[in-house]
């Protein structure tokens, strides 16, 4: 009989204790794995969008709040001889219909980021005129094809192509002329930032030179301005922020449900067992021992939960892929990472939890355990 | 002369800040190999002395020595208990989780005794205790007589010098009782070990080389 054997079986004594307990983990790391997940893919699929885009840097404001920048800026901006193109974007999140909301970008017809999609059906949208481009995710999700009307905030758009894009964000993405976006958006002069892509550098000089020297000309001619590696801006970009917040806050406040879950379990077990601990103390256990069986026990409790958070967890990616108002920002695949992490916090989970209890049985007094009822 | 294993000098053990007395000024020497039942009335303090001398409790004032090392606060009680001392409970107290066959390993785990040394080392005792056929069986299946013989092969696990039983025979009727005698005293006299049964009936502590009498937390005459 192995160590692990007896703590299983002390777990099994009361199956559905047990059960739920596992179920409160499970639903603490299933959330993790969820939210996290989401938040996790979300960020990658940005760090994608901008690797295709072949932006080099984007400029942004320096706050986080109030972030849009003068439209006016571009032609300073295309004025520095590093610069080969620097094109204004818009970003927004939009209803596009009641069930499916998706992200909606605005740009110049000829911006260099136009060059990365791929055309499945139609054409490109001409500036200044009411036509709108899908990722192939959303045409499928709205049902619309090249050459149907569909309204955006109350505006008749034609749609003119349906693209793939370098990211699944951009699978489920719109996009609209710059000028368009900014009339629904009631942003007249404004963009969220700018997109930049570098000229080749001097010979000798490595691309991380080029970008430095690039980010600090950039800032030193805007001062209120921040030039953002595009792999940074991707992972800090205010959505991305704002998930991540979100996903870590609500997964931390699940956790911790669970933990007190297991807590409660491990201390009535220690309770239920006292005379049992009097015996093995009595047997010659050491108290080490005990607190380690107590231990095991309860990370046992936060693994078991882990395993079965982790499934729950994938389930529920899988569900919201699947869901047409949601569709746009998740993918079912939850990075391996991710599950490792889940399980290892909820063993961590499992230990702190388990510590008090496993502390006050290991103190028990022989003497006093065994004349316990 | 014959070597003492277990002695006691002026014990004393208070409870309840003082106000319960059940252990006053108790001396006795116990030798190797030999037969000791401790008897007296209920409350008298007779397993109060026996868990002191299993290094179960601390007595108040006093000292307890085995083999001359006084189990005092700084000596290692867990050992001790683990390795010299073996402990038969009137309750059996088995863990109701665990097979007969697992229950006796549970002393095993603080030797370094491999997984399969264990099981066959607790087969072994289970065997000598007349219960190989019951190796797979939990507590609930067992009879009384049945547990306290597993419980006797637990005690004996890590191959101890000292067996402590206090009334062993006290959950089970005078046929199993008059077994489970049988075994404890062939055992004591196979493997020539110390063995203290505390008891209050009278024709169990005749089997014993002596007896000593406790009455209000006293040794004294029967």
């Amino acid at each position: 009989m192995s160590f692990i054997r007896i703590a299983l079986k002390n777990l099994l004594r009361r199956r559905l204790r047990t059960v739920l307990t596992l179920c409160g983990v499970g639903v603490g790391i299933a959330a993790f794995v969820a939210l996290v997940g989401f938040s996790r893919s979300f960020e990658d699929q940005w760090a994608k969008l901008y690797e295709s885009s072949g932006t080099d840097i984007a400029v942004v404001q320096k706050t986080f709040l109030n972030t849009f920048v003068d439209e006016s800026v571009g032609e300073k901006l295309r004025s520095l001889p590093f610069v080969a193109a620097a094109d204004p974007v818009i970003v927004n999140l939009m209803d596009l219909t009641p069930e499916v909301n998706a992200l909606v970008y605005g740009w110049p017809a000829k911006s260099f980021e136009m060059d990365t999609l791929t055309l499945l059906q139609g054409r490109g949208f001409h500036d200044d005129q009411p036509e709108v481009m899908l990722g192939e995710v959303l045409a499928e999700n709205l049902g619309k094809k090249p050459g149907e009307i569909m309204e955006i905030q109350g505006s008749p758009f034609q749609v003119v192509g349906v693209f793939r894009g370098g990211s699944a964000l951009e699978a489920g993405a719109a996009v609209l002329p710059l000028r368009e976006l900014q009339k629904l958006s009631d942003l007249g002069g404004k963009v969220t930032a700018f997109h930049v892509h570098l000229r080749k550098g001097a010979e000798g000089e490595s691309d991380q030179e080029r970008m430095q020297k690039a980010r600090a000309d950039i800032e030193a001619a805007f001062p209120g301005l921040k030039a953002l590696p595009a792999s940074v801006r991707a992972r800090n970009n205010q959505l991305v922020v704002l998930a991540r917040s979100m996903a870590w806050g609500t997964s931390v406040i699940a956790l911790f449900i669970g933990a007190l879950g297991i807590a409660n379990t491990m201390a009535m077990s220690v309770f239920e067992r006292t005379k049992e601990i009097g015996v093995l103390r009595s047997l010659g256990w050491r108290r080490s021992r005990v607190m380690k069986l107590i231990l095991i026990e309860a990370a046992i409790l936060g693994l078991v939960g882990g395993c079965i958070g982790v499934l729950g967890g994938w389930l529920t990616l899988r569900i919201l892929a699947g869901l047409p108002f949601t569709a746009s920002f998740v993918t079912s695949s939850i990075p391996p990472l991710i599950c490792g992490e889940a399980l290892g916090i909820s063993v961590v989970v499992g230990l702190v939890a388990g510590f008090l209890p496993a502390q006050r049985g290991a103190r028990l007094s022989p003497v006093e355990a065994l004349r316990y009822e | 002369m014959s070597e003492c294993v277990l002695e006691g000098t002026n014990v004393t053990k208070h409870y309840d800040e003082g106000r319960i007395q059940a252990l006053r000024g108790v001396d006795l020497a116990v030798n190797a190999s030999e037969f000791v039942a401790i008897t007296g009335p209920s409350g008298s303090g007779k397993s109060t002395l026996l868990q002191l001398l299993g290094g179960l409790d601390q007595p108040t004032s006093g000292e307890i020595r085995f083999r001359g090392h006084s189990l005092a606060s700084s000596f290692d009680l867990d050992f001790y208990r683990s390795r010299r001392v073996g402990f038969v409970f009137q309750a059996f107290h088995l863990l109701p989780t665990l097979r007969a066959l697992e229950n006796v390993q549970i002393p095993m785990f603080e030797t370094k005794l491999s997984l399969r040394e264990r099981e066959a080392k607790a087969t072994e005792l289970l065997r000598e205790v007349g219960l190989e056929h019951r190796l797979e069986q939990y507590p609930n299946q067992l009879s009384a007589g049945e547990r306290q013989r597993t419980a006797i092969a637990r005690s004996l696990a890590n191959d101890p010098e000292i067996l402590l039983a206090d009334e062993p025979t006290g959950n089970l009727d005078s046929e199993n009782s008059a077994k489970i005698m049988a075994l404890l005293t062939g055992i004591q006299a196979k493997r020539n070990m110390v063995l203290v049964i505390v008891t209050h009936e009278s024709a169990i502590a005749e089997l014993a080389q002596r007896t000593i009498h406790i009455r209000d937390g006293r040794i004294s005459s029967p």
